[in-house]
């Protein structure tokens, strides 16, 4: 699983945007907002974290159980799978 | 005959070819031609790209493909494009944003028949942007879409209005992140070079800051038009714009 290549995350005014950037321009015409949380994933995705990585993460950002970790990764990798981000 | 002509465009000088239908679009920003002038913006028509626009003339290609390089050469002279219909009132800039068919156009009409001849629609399509010194000016491009309302005139930018149509008239002020959603929606967001997307996101960020932005739903009538200028002025006032 990794994310696709030619997008960027930016912080506009206080909140998270991802923009398509390069030759994907061309298929991408929106912009992907995502909240702190999606943020902090999308950043450990670029960095090539796999999923129990993400959990992992969300557990020590947030001190949220593993359980309630996975359902949001897994609501979060099939939000960007849907729109094209993401290779499974 | 000349192969190419200099204009004055936002205050750039603009090399442009001379053909395809762009001199009489241009001849409110014409220069006289001298051998000195360096241009700050060459339009190349070496890099138009026909074959992207099959079902089109030639003259709608040289208008489109003169536009998008302009445009995209703005972005190094701290200006952008915002698809919109701008008025000047009073010297102050007014800018009504929205996707096509919304009533850009409509509403600046009816800016001009509830205030007058001293109401200026001065392009209808893209007029541009640019931060100067520390104020943002909107200027008049000879890219002015299919009416071709097209006035060579700068005046300082005091608000943006993006339009939905609706059954009422209710205006409503915009969070910097509305703001720079809507903007970017009726510009350029889409970049081949990671450097020019900060760029415009850095002059995005500044005129939310500083220019108050508004979403005016609407009926196309004169009230609509009292309501966004009375509204879009006070705001101005209340800023020092």
């Amino acid at each position: 699983m990794k994310l696709k290549e030619g997008f960027v995350l930016r912080k506009v005014a206080g909140n998270f945007v991802v923009f398509p950037v390069g030759e994907t321009t061309v298929d991408f015409s929106g912009m992907l907002a995502l909240n702190e949380t999606g943020a902090l994933l999308w950043e450990k995705l670029s960095e090539g974290a796999q999923k129990s990585q993400l959990c992992d993460a969300l557990c020590t950002e947030y001190e949220i159980s593993y359980d309630t970790a996975i359902a949001d990764v897994d609501a979060f990798i099939k939000k960007l799978a849907d729109a094209g981000y993401i290779e499974l | 005959m000349l192969d190419s002509i200099l204009c004055k465009i936002a205050e750039l000088i603009t090399e442009i070819p001379a053909e395809g239908g762009l001199v009489p679009l241009c001849s409110d920003y014409l220069l006289e031609k001298k051998e000195n002038i360096v241009p700050d913006i060459i339009i190349d028509k070496e890099q138009f790209n026909f074959s992207k626009y099959p079902d089109f003339s030639n003259e709608d290609v040289f208008y489109m493909e003169s536009g998008r390089q302009f445009n995209a050469k703005l972005l190094d002279f701290n200006g952008f494009y915002l698809h919109s219909s701008a008025v000047e009132f009073e010297g102050k800039a007014f800018l009504f944003s929205g996707h096509c068919g919304v009533g850009k156009s409509t509403h600046t009409k009816l800016w001009q028949s509830t205030f007058g001849e001293n109401v200026h629609v001065f392009n209808d399509d893209k007029p541009a942007l640019r931060k100067i010194d520390d104020t943002w000016y909107v200027y008049g491009t000879p890219w002015s879409g299919k009416n071709h309302i097209n006035l060579n005139i700068k005046a300082p930018l005091c608000g943006i209005c993006f339009l939905k149509q609706s059954e009422e008239n209710r205006i409503r002020r915009l969070s910097a992140f509305e703001a720079t959603q809507k903007i970017l929606s009726q510009t350029f967001h889409k970049f081949k070079r990671t450097e020019r997307l900060d760029a415009m996101l850095t002059l995005i960020e500044d005129i939310v800051s500083s220019i108050p932005v508004f979403e005016l739903e609407n009926r196309p009538e004169e009230e609509a038009v009292r309501l966004s200028y009375t509204t879009m002025l006070s705001a101005a006032k209340e800023l020092g714009l």
